[in-house]
């Protein structure tokens, strides 16, 4: 199924589940989630988690599974899988919740992880998580793109009247062989060939009432209700809203024909510079108007729905009233790291040798940064190999941005995080730490500026 | 790598993740599609309570990202000069036993003829110099070329290469069919 903005709704999503369950377990093995109790851990779980299971996507990378479509844009299984796995960090309500279930299981049957017995029990947990985020994923993707409103719920409604069609569309192929139940669905008693069979050719050309009537006939068929007449009662209330099961199959049937031979246009380099450029001009054209007091404000109410999440917004009411600085004239003037001494040269030299960078690896990338940058101002008390974790971090390990002398010739991408750590003569632990410190602050003063 | 065209890019691309990556639980879409284009068209700036839930919100600004490209690409295509048609002449040197091509007047259209057994294909190239180019790659018309006597020798959609490539319709080959009908043909938009 494909909506506007979707991704991980087409068949290939099976293969992006087992993928992520699969290197999940892996990565389980080398993390700490005995602390998954402790909530203060949690972010840096889910950094060194994130970090494994990309690590053995990557190791995953070549194999028949990984490389298979993902969907019908063009991104591949392990194209998604990894994609996916990067929302969690901003969606850490899916991880939390992941993290309460593990910690649960921990203090019934202690480190459980590390028992191949239990796989099953982890795979369907991890399995869980991601089956949720898709959707909330998804549902978001589907609101950018359309501006219209959307909810995890919905994508599993849509996705509901697609897998029926799919099994309607079967009943339909081999009618022959199912002739009382297509007369179920069709509502009648068929004498030879149906010509409902040969008129429906896409989920645009199915009927609402025949998915109500597939659903209620179901158990007398297969044994088992159909979605619209479970006892959970889902979607219960569909089944007496046949206008809205029209309009969700026929938009389904739209877009289909309408993206089946689209390609998703990739992200250009220059989109962020274009669009940051339309973001600074309207929010100072808001900051020039403040003076007009007579216009009311427009902001859309909440919409009611199943997945109403915690509330509480991250910011915090002491947040300075400073100016943005990348656009401002006001800012000090291009600021200039002290030049590292000698013997600091010397040390760097050695600590890239011994990972088989250039011995001038850092000289050189520091050379690189533009030194008027707001980034370089807002992190100038950190070490380079700090900022470039950074970068690791928001862009990932290859960006057409960078410059060349920040890459490892040997990969083409940014030296990983154990190098970076290496580099800065600290270990992990405390790399990731102040990694995630300094995006703190890029985030306190991107807030300031607003 | 390191103009300061890619130093902007780099700069753009952080600030973009850091506006966009920020996780806000229950995020949601906190202004209408009209608000988003009156301030982005310049004609009702946002109210400061607006400028706040926008600055707050991922959501809000992932569709604001996508309204503004779709903007800007618009205003693009407005700027792209129109195409209405191309027409070409069967040239005296083009009239030999087996004709390979033909272009139009302008040149930006090629005609292409490949033989195929006793078959023919034809392939209309556009020229990536034509200054309709990136608007006619971008929409994808439908487009016709007819003979000078009016019959249809291929229809079709340009693939992102700006080529479109048919079986050759008619019995007799290019070079004597041309010479038949008007010894012309002319490239046209489709008006569906």
């Amino acid at each position: 199924m494909r909506l506007p903005g979707t991704r991980y709704q087409e068949h290939g999503w099976e293969q992006v589940r087992k993928l992520l369950g699969h290197c999940s377990l892996q990565a389980f093995r080398q993390i700490e989630l005995r602390h998954a109790p402790e909530p203060e851990q949690h972010t840096l779980l889910l950094d060194a988690y994130t970090e494994a299971v990309a690590a053995s996507l990557r190791a995953h990378q070549r194999t028949s599974r990984a490389e298979a479509p993902g969907n019908s844009y063009g991104d591949s299984v392990s194209e998604l899988a990894l994609s996916l796995l990067f929302e969690l960090q901003a969606q850490p309500a899916f991880w939390q919740a992941f993290m309460e279930v593990m910690a649960a299981e921990y203090a019934r049957s202690g480190e459980f992880w590390r028992d191949p017995a239990a796989d099953g029990i982890l795979r369907k947990k991890v399995n869980d998580m991601f089956v949720g985020l898709r959707d909330k994923v998804d549902a978001d993707n589907y609101i950018v793109a359309t501006g219209r409103d959307c909810s995890p719920n919905k994508i599993y409604t849509y996705r509901m009247l697609d897998t029926a069609y799919g099994e309607i569309a079967r009943l339909f192929a081999a009618w022959e062989q199912h002739v009382e139940q297509v007369g179920a669905i069709l509502g009648r008693e068929l004498a030879g060939l149906p010509i409902e069979v040969r008129q429906m050719k896409s989920i645009g050309g199915c009927k609402a009432e025949w998915i109500i009537r597939w659903s209620e006939s179901l158990e007398r068929f297969e044994g088992s209700p159909g979605p619209l007449h479970t006892r959970s009662k889902r979607f219960a209330s569909l089944k007496n809203s046949p206008e809205k099961i029209s309009a969700m199959l026929a938009e389904i049937g739209d877009y289909e024909e309408l993206s089946s031979n689209m390609d998703r246009g990739e992200d250009s380099l220059g989109e962020a510079a274009l669009w940051m450029e339309d973001y600074w001009r309207v929010i100072g054209e808001s900051e020039q108007q403040e003076a007009a007091p007579d216009v009311v404000d427009q902001i859309l109410q909440a919409q009611e729905d199943a997945f109403a999440a915690d509330q509480s917004d991250g910011d915090d009411a002491e947040s300075e009233p400073g100016r943005r600085g990348a656009a401002s004239g006001e800012e000090p003037g291009p600021h200039l790291e002290a030049l590292p001494s000698a013997a600091q040269l010397a040390r760097e030299q050695d600590a890239a040798v011994a990972l088989s960078l250039s011995p001038r690896y850092l000289e050189l990338a520091r050379t690189a940064q533009d030194a008027g940058s707001w980034t370089l101002r807002v992190l100038r008390e950190e070490s380079l190999p700090i900022r470039l974790a950074v970068y690791h971090k928001l862009l990932g390990p290859a960006d057409d941005s960078y410059p060349h002398a920040w890459l490892d010739p040997a990969t083409g991408e940014l030296p990983t995080l154990q190098q970076l750590a290496a580099l800065d003569g600290i270990s992990m632990p405390t790399m990731r730490k102040r990694r995630n410190e300094a995006i703190d602050k890029l985030y306190a003063a991107d807030r300031a500026a607003s | 790598m390191s103009t300061d065209h890619n130093k902007d890019a780099l700069e753009a691309r952080l600030q973009e993740r850091l506006l966009l990556s920020r996780a806000v639980p229950g995020d949601r879409l906190m202004l209408a599609e009209a608000t988003l284009l009156a301030a982005l068209d310049g004609s009702r700036p946002l109210t400061p309570n607006e400028r706040t839930a926008l600055q707050q919100s991922p959501l809000t600004l992932r569709r604001f990202r996508h309204l503004a490209l779709e903007r800007r690409e618009a205003g693009q295509a407005a700027n792209d000069p129109v195409w209405a048609g191309s027409a070409g002449m069967l040239r005296a040197a083009s009239s030999a036993a087996v004709l390979e091509q033909m272009l139009t007047d302008d040149g930006y259209w090629t005609l292409h003829f490949l033989p195929e057994g006793e078959e023919w294909q034809v392939i209309l190239t556009l020229s990536a110099e034509a200054p309709f180019a990136a608007r006619l790659l971008r929409e994808q018309p439908m487009l016709r070329v007819v003979d000078g006597g009016g019959a249809i020798i291929l229809q079709g959609r340009l693939d992102a290469d700006g080529e479109c490539e048919r079986a050759w319709p008619f019995e007799m080959a290019p070079a004597p069919h041309f010479q038949m009908y008007g010894a012309s043909f002319a490239v046209e938009p489709v008006a569906l």
